[in-house]
């Protein structure tokens, strides 16, 4: 039943897909479109399977700096709402902190990083940058589900006489636990952007980012090939997630 | 089930006053110079229009508000240390049943933060389950359940660690009539079980008459307690109650009680049913 569900709703997406390639293809010969500009379909799949290996390498790098980022922005994000929310009450504090880390330029801090503190050598800068991405998105969710508790709960707890750590324990954790994968939802497509990005502002030679910049002069096609790395590398990330999301909503009904 | 001796009040409020905002252009005088007293065992319903501070005087009660003047005690203690010593349960509108805890792990919550052993606890709950008969729901999860069975784990919960005191803020509010109704046989067949002493509030006046020994009637702007009807339809209450004479006698007192002390509009919040 249910695999006959997502065959239904899944042939229209591949079916345009399909059509799409044709009509690219077609472009590119009726016209005579030079490579340099824009390859067709034929020929970029032929540039992926030629260079795969170099192509999965490349994915690899921009992968492991993107899961880095990931999970230390989690832990750091976790850690952080956690202790605000214990420690400042007031939401009116919570709130311009939250604006002020989001407002940090953070895209031009890899290159001072790159120069300043790493030497150029190195991927910490563009896992730093992942982290603070990710950090934000998290902090935000996870501490609006920490502070977002139903009153009566609270009036219960201290009915009961419960401490500050035990309504933390017991009400406040286990009502963010849905506002975190949900941020993890979003966090992760974030991170592969975040990472390429990064290998855009120089340091290490490797990396998708840096893949695409030095086939830039070149034939297009061996760009595109990256680009499908790319594309693959965001997917996995937001489907990983996303399941683990749904994972966890599952003992929940649909609010 | 209780440490007090039989001289010791359930509940004493003397003179208490709450003020909210005060010195502001919001003060809003909530309770004013009040006095309640309530006997073991009592079961004891507060009514009258919104904002005549009925709900503040069963927080204040329990302590999760501290009245501006005037002293509370409870089971002869500070309201403070009966709360801390966990003298009462408490129930609300909305039953408060945590989603992600099953029906077993919600009853058990005030036992874990008494620090009771798991066997302890599970003994507690299935009693608890078979007080309020649903001894087969213990590892439902909230939302599997009617509200008026969600209602009665709700009280289950409350009365877990067996507190001599009950506090209801208008808990079958949320109900429908044929719901209510029975929601409130059970409730009195459970008081008259366990022994407990309640505090009720309520909009309703055929509800607080039909539980209660006595109504507390109060006013709004200030909050006060405007007279006290004592209802003697004798303990032992069921569905007949409902059809006797006395019952409708009650209901017209109370009602009277209310239109006399509230010729405000605000009185027009009182449910006539």
């Amino acid at each position: 039943m249910r695999l006959r569900h997502l065959a239904r709703s899944l042939w229209p997406p591949a079916l345009f897909g399909v059509a799409f390639l044709v009509l690219w293809e077609a472009v590119v010969a009726i016209f005579s479109i030079a490579p340099f500009t824009l390859p067709a379909p034929s020929a970029i799949w032929t540039a992926f399977v030629d260079r795969f290996d170099q192509v999965a390498d490349e994915t690899w790098v921009t992968g492991f700096n993107a899961f880095v980022g990931l999970l230390l922005g989690v832990v750091f994000g976790v850690l952080a709402s956690l202790i605000t929310v214990r420690f400042i009450q007031v939401e009116a504090l919570l709130t311009p902190l939250a604006v002020a880390v989001n407002a940090i330029p953070i895209v031009v801090i890899v290159p001072i990083l790159n120069n300043m503190l790493f030497g150029t050598t190195s991927q910490v800068p563009r896992r730093l940058m992942v982290m603070l991405i990710v950090f934000f998105v998290v902090f935000v969710n996870v501490s609006k589900g920490l502070r977002q508790v139903s009153a009566t709960h609270l009036e219960l707890m201290r009915s009961y006489a419960a401490s500050p750590t035990e309504i933390m324990r017991k009400v406040r954790v286990p009502n963010a636990t849905g506002y975190l994968f949900t941020a993890l939802k979003i966090a992760a497509p974030l991170a592969v952007i975040t990472a390429f990005v990064a290998e855009y502002f120089g340091g290490v030679q490797s990396g998708l980012a840096t893949g695409v910049r030095n086939s830039l002069n070149g034939s297009k096609d061996v760009t595109w090939a990256y680009v499908i790395g790319a594309s693959a590398l965001g997917l996995t990330f937001y489907l990983i997630s996303s399941g683990l999301e749904r994972l966890q909503r599952g003992r929940h009904p649909a609010d | 089930m209780s440490d007090a001796t039989p001289q010791t009040r359930a509940v004493e409020v003397s003179d208490a006053s709450m003020v909210f905002n005060p010195g502001t252009p919001g003060e809003v005088a909530a309770l004013d110079h009040v006095d309640l007293t309530v006997e073991p065992g009592d079961f004891v319903s507060l009514i009258g229009p919104s904002g005549c501070g009925k709900s503040t005087l069963l927080r204040v009660i329990a302590n999760l508000l501290e009245p501006t003047d005037g002293s509370v005690l409870v089971n002869g203690k500070s309201a403070h240390q009966a709360r801390i010593d966990q003298d009462y349960g408490m129930a609300f509108q909305q039953s408060g049943l945590f989603e992600w805890r099953t029906v077993t792990k919600n009853i058990e919550l005030p036992l874990e933060l008494k620090g009771w052993d798991k066997k302890r606890r599970q003994e507690r709950v299935r009693e608890m389950l078979d007080l309020v008969k649903l001894p087969d729901r213990g590892e439902h999860m909230p939302w599997e359940l009617s509200g008026g069975q969600q209602q009665r784990i709700a009280i289950a919960r409350a009365l877990a660690a067996h507190p001599p005191l009950l506090l209801m803020d208008e808990p079958f509010g949320a109900l429908d009539e044929m719901t209510r109704e029975h929601m409130q046989s059970e409730l009195l067949q459970i008081c008259a079980a366990t022994g407990t002493t309640v505090v009720f509030v309520t909009h309703s006046i055929p509800e607080a008459v039909y539980l209660s020994d006595r109504v507390v009637v109060m006013s709004a702007g200030p909050g006060r307690i405007t007279e006290i009807v004592s209802v003697d339809l004798g303990r032992d209450r069921d569905e007949d109650t409902r059809e006797d004479d006395t019952f409708y006698k009650k209901i017209t007192e109370v009602r009277e009680a209310l239109r006399g002390s509230e010729m405000s509009a605000e009185a027009r919040g009182i449910e006539d049913r």
